[in-house]
């Protein structure tokens, strides 16, 4: 028996009758890698981390997180870093802060030159990582302790993320006309669609005609 | 003689826009992979909202309503280059589609923003940032899988030479290039497809796809002046559903 859809879209791919076969059992671990998406809300505004997206490559990242993550709120510049090029402190209690609690030990022979380092905060629990700076050092560790210097006491943190500079993919200054979208877009938005107010209606008919 | 030009140059983007933003939109639910396909509706989304621009222009000069110009016209009153209206294959074939058709789109927004006729210029201006979305979107798939694995580069590589021909309808001349190239409206359509085959190339040139041979290529035109292939009625028909069961419907 062959079923007929009620989107025409599907009758129209003409999909063989029956059994389809089965699609080939993946391989294990066969997923896209993870970035994490840090996006800026306005101008001169720090980068804030915004969530994860699955992706082959940095590139394909960027497209995905600008749709997952710039669509819905206003958005003027985003980066995309791979999971595993974050470096990560542990968590200090509430009323701590990470730098005075993570002890990391100064490497003793630091090479030159010094390379780039972004530096993230989380200023406490449930807030998001925000971009507070940047550092020239020669390793993480040397990073951590020049984020130290350079932050800790304006700045302080429950927890920190280190990331080379090399390995941030970054919005282009002239794309930044890409940002612009049209302001009349309140359909992409579920408060635009008035479906509790139509549901609520059609109860209290419902209910009436019951209660008749 | 100047405003029927404008009125002709508004017609075949807003159409095209249109069109092809509902043929794009037919991926909702159905994309390859879930980001793509939100990618994919998001953008049909934007093509949507882009005909709806330049509708109301079309309004502010005379025309009928934005709804009405969508949704009430038979396939030959529309201006759409048939290479907007052929129907989905697979998504290789859409991605080549959106491939040619962005890139064309951004160019002539660009031009379009210096506009002699300011309020498409103004219009332009405000669109042409979401177009190179779009562009960097389809250049950045078109990089990734046209290096990627013999099946990926020969489904895009048989798209390519299929749409070619209908990618080069979307330079059909208009009956009033010449007015429009002189009065500083339009750049004009060789201009822009001059450019187009620049950057078209520049991108395949990165991958393992190969340009069709331009020259030897007879472009599918009519689409321009209601000339259409068959498949665009049953779209117009489907898009129409809603309005035809109730012209005042709130949706």
């Amino acid at each position: 028996m062959s079923l007929k859809s009620l989107d025409p879209r599907i009758n129209r791919l003409n999909l063989p009758d029956g059994e389809q076969p089965p699609m080939e059992p993946k391989a294990a671990f066969d997923q896209f890698e993870t970035y994490e998406v840090f996006a800026q809300k306005r101008d001169n505004t720090p980068f804030t981390y915004a969530g994860p997206v699955h992706a082959p490559n940095a590139d394909v990242a960027f497209l995905f997180a600008k749709e997952q993550y710039s669509r819905r709120s206003a958005c003027s510049g985003l980066w995309v870093v791979q999971t595993r090029h974050i470096m990560v402190s542990p968590y200090a209690n509430d009323d701590e802060c990470i730098y005075d609690t993570f002890k990391v030990e100064i490497p003793e022979h630091t090479a030159w030159p010094l390379e780039s380092y972004e530096v993230f905060h989380l200023k406490k629990r449930g807030k998001a990582h925000t971009h507070i700076g940047r550092v020239g050092a020669t390793s993480y560790q040397e990073a951590y302790h020049k984020a130290k210097q350079a932050f800790a006491a304006q700045h302080p943190a429950v927890n920190m993320w280190v990331v080379k500079s090399k390995n941030v993919l970054q919005s282009a200054e002239e794309d930044r006309d890409m940002w612009l979208t049209l302001p009349e877009k309140k359909y992409r938005e579920p408060a635009a669609y008035k479906v509790l107010d139509r549901i609520k209606s059609f109860k209290e008919k419902q209910q009436k005609a019951l209660n008749k | 003689m100047k405003e029927e030009a404008i009125k002709d140059l508004l017609y075949k983007i807003a159409d095209d826009q249109l069109i092809l933003g509902h043929r794009n939109s037919e991926w909702t639910g159905l994309g390859p992979i879930l980001e793509e396909d939100i990618a994919f509706s998001s953008m049909a989304q934007d093509k949507i909202g882009h005909s709806l621009a330049f509708y109301t222009l079309l309004h502010e000069l005379g025309e009928a309503e934005p709804d009405l110009l969508a949704f009430s016209r038979s396939a030959t009153q529309f201006h759409n280059s048939q290479f907007t209206e052929l129907p989905n294959g697979e998504f290789d074939y859409s991605l080549i589609r959106h491939f040619l058709y962005d890139n064309a789109e951004a160019i002539r927004f660009e031009k379009l923003s210096h506009s002699g006729y300011e309020p498409i210029a103004k219009v332009a201006t405000k669109l042409k940032g979401e177009i190179k979305y779009h562009v960097l979107h389809a250049n950045t798939w078109i990089r990734n899988l046209g290096s990627s694995t013999e099946e990926a580069i020969s489904r895009l590589q048989n798209s390519l030479n299929s749409l070619m021909p209908y990618a080069l309808g979307m330079f059909e001349l208009s009956v009033y290039e010449q007015v429009l190239i002189d009065t500083g409206i339009y750049a004009g359509e060789e201009a822009i497809k001059e450019e187009w085959l620049t950057r078209i190339q520049q991108v395949l040139a990165s991958t393992e796809l190969t340009m069709p041979d331009i020259p030897s290529q007879t472009p599918m035109l009519g689409g321009r002046y209601g000339t259409h292939t068959k498949h665009l009625q049953p779209l117009l028909n489907e898009m129409a559903e809603v309005i035809k069961i109730d012209p005042t419907a709130e949706w």
